[in-house]
């Protein structure tokens, strides 16, 4: 298994993981591509209940990236184990579910109710917005990311990996926070927030008003972030932004993380996954490495010294 | 979630420009090799497809089958320029290739046995209609067009209907071809003279279409429209393309994708803004 990784107690074929919100529940790529390809499939973001979303326009196009305000429309997750998951069982790809809450409380009976066989871990969506603190996203707060992560901890026994916002100043505060309350894993990163505005009718050119940047536009941000935060823990990271080819899914497991995670791009091509493992086979073979775990965090600065935190 | 289709999934793959045939305007032809698009596209399915010469804008675009030719594995695109997606297409050379998924969506029903299909299309909204006459043509039903544009630039495809037996309208907002006005008023004079039972099928702008079910309600005609929203990924999972309808027996509009369910929806069950 050259292209295999381990990620706090799960195990995947390979690094490449289709990221939330970017590939549906999964089964919307049955029969485009073989989804026993993937190391793993996280799904859309699921709450207790099914939600209608945001108007549109939902989602814009920017200079190498996407602004979305999607509103986390979606089936909830009795609907998922109930109808998804049985259709998803034939496949050799983790499932992975995208937890998300109103508030604690809530977070912690999706991840119950998703503590089923068949779900290979929990990916925690901290960057939702607690509706007790007045829209302020969990994520935010190191208390708030704190309580969430540990009420999911305590409600499974499944691996559980809050996904990090990158709208904080330092992410390894939040990284490390994760970490005490029990983390297995730390996904790295979510949108960026981001504001797009028709000068013509000096409207925001989405309907919600602000949403979260994607896509290429964010890379260097997010390999930065997951670089940092890397550093700042013991547990493993998975690097996600802007991922478009091999070397980009490199650049993030030099920085430092075990996997890393497909948004935008599965928009975009859904072949995506054949031509990054192609491309991690001959990388491999040009470097002449045994496996894809000795790429991981082999990030050399040229004199041997790393530049600080944040704004170093 | 998806309907489960009931078509052939769709097929990504690279496809080469096989001809380009430059129309007035902004208007171009251009023809591409994919063969499951060509065996098993039905009208008012399209293509998610970005010319793989650029990188930005990062996503590909929706665009109408027009024609589909299963013998040469090939299909034909009716393009407008309007910005740097539709642009990037149509400077492609011969050989050079797009990335390519399709076809996507669900497809115009055809009419009842004994009744006329009557099609209303604006703009580039010609371009199903062009595959849609052919495959009526084949089952031995009856068709009619009618194609409204700003002016006669606009009505690139007037030849396309040309040996199909469907009857063509033309018309123009400012009346340099055919009739002057709105392309539904020349609808609504059609149904003046009792045609006899007929559904009307309509693509266009979304102004045109809600023209098209206000006068289906009106008449007391069934109606299909093929809805033209933002569209990021063709596939149900970006949900940046939903329309809001609402079912007969339903209280409330749902958002339906509509590249999955859609892009042809009855058009009373559209709720237009
Ligand atoms: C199901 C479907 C079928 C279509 N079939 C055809 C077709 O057969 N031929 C054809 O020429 N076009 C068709 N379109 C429209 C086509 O997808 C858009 O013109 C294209 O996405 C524009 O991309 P762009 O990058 O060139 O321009 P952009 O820069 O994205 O847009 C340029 C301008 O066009 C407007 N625009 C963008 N997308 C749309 C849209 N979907 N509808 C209306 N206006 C839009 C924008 O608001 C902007 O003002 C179809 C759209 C849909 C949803
Ligand atoms: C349309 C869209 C919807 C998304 N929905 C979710 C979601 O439900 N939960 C979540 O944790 N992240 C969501 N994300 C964030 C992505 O999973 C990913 O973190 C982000 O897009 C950066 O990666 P990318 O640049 O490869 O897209 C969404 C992103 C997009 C573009
Ligand atoms: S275009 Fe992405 S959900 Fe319809």
């Amino acid at each position: 298994m050259r292209l295999g990784v381990e990620l706090g107690g799960l195990r995947l074929k390979n690094p490449l993981i289709a990221a939330s919100g970017t590939f549906g529940y999964g089964v919307e790529y049955e029969g485009i591509l073989d989804l026993s390809l993937l190391g793993g499939v996280v799904s859309k973001g699921l709450y207790l209940e099914p939600r209608d979303g945001c108007p549109v326009p939902r989602i814009v196009e920017t200079p190498s990236g996407l602004l979305n305000a999607i509103g986390l429309q979606g089936i909830g997750i009795r609907a998922f184990v109930r109808d998804v998951l049985p259709r998803l069982a034939r496949y050799e790809t983790a499932l992975i579910v995208n937890v998300c809450g109103d508030t604690v409380e809530e977070y912690a009976e999706v991840a119950r109710i998703a503590d089923v066989p068949g779900v290979a871990a929990l990916e925690v969506n901290i960057s939702c917005p607690n509706v007790k603190k007045g829209g302020i996203a969990f994520g935010g707060d190191p208390r708030m990311t704190h309580e969430v992560v540990s009420a999911v901890r305590k409600a499974t026994r499944l691996p559980v990996i809050p996904k990090l916002s990158p709208n904080v100043t330092d992410v390894s505060v939040f990284a490390r926070v994760c970490e005490e309350a029990g983390a297995d894993a730390l996904s790295c990163i979510n949108t960026l927030l981001g504001l797009a505005i028709d000068v013509e009718r000096r409207v925001p050119r989405l309907a919600f008003g602000t949403g979260g940047l994607s896509g290429p536009a964010i890379r260097p941000i997010a390999v930065r972030m997951a670089w940092q935060a890397a550093r700042a823990v013991r547990i493993p990271v998975i690097g996600i932004g802007g991922i478009t080819s091999t070397e980009d899914a490199l650049e993030f497991l030099v920085a430092g993380c075990r996997a890393v995670q497909v948004g935008t791009a599965n928009f975009v091509d859904p072949g995506i996954y054949a031509r990054i493992l192609a491309g991690f086979e001959s990388y491999l073979q040009r470097h002449r490495l045994e496996s894809i775990g000795e790429v991981v965090g082999s990030l050399r600065f040229p004199d041997g010294e790393a530049p600080g935190g944040p704004g170093a | 979630m998806p309907a489960s289709s009931t078509h052939r999934p769709p097929v990504n793959r690279d496809v080469p420009l096989v001809r380009r045939q430059a129309l007035e305007g902004p208007y171009v032809l251009l023809t591409f090799r994919h063969p499951e698009v060509a065996a098993g596209a039905r009208a008012g399915q399209f293509v998610m497809i970005k010319a793989n010469t650029v990188s930005d804008p990062i996503l590909r675009r929706p665009f109408s089958v027009m024609r589909v030719d299963p013998s040469e594995g090939a299909f034909t695109l009716f393009l407008k320029i309007v910005g740097p997606g539709s642009h990037a297409l149509a400077e492609l050379r011969t050989g050079e290739e797009a990335g390519c998924l399709g076809p996507l969506g669900q497809p115009f029903t055809a009419p009842p046995e004994d009744q006329e299909a009557v099609f209303v299309a604006g703009g580039y909204g010609i371009a199903p209609f062009v595959l849609f006459g052919e495959e009526l043509g084949r089952a031995g039903r009856r068709a009619r067009a009618f194609y409204g544009g700003r002016t006669a630039a606009d009505l690139q495809l007037c030849d396309a209907f040309d040996g199909l037996g469907v009857p063509l309208v033309c018309a123009t907002d400012d009346g340099s071809f055919g009739h002057r006005g709105r392309v539904t008023e020349a609808v609504a004079a059609h149904l003046d003279t009792r045609p006899g039972p007929v559904t009307l099928y309509g693509c266009g702008p979304d102004a045109m279409l809600h023209a098209v079910a206000r006068l289906a309600e009106r008449r007391g005609v069934p109606a299909q429209v093929s809805v033209d929203p933002w569209m990021g990924c063709g596939l149900g999972t970006c949900l940046g393309c939903v329309v809001p309808i609402r079912r007969p027996g339903e209280a409330r509009p749902k958002y339906h994708c509509a590249c999955t369910e859609g892009p042809v929806f009855d058009a009373r069950d559209v709720v237009w803004p």
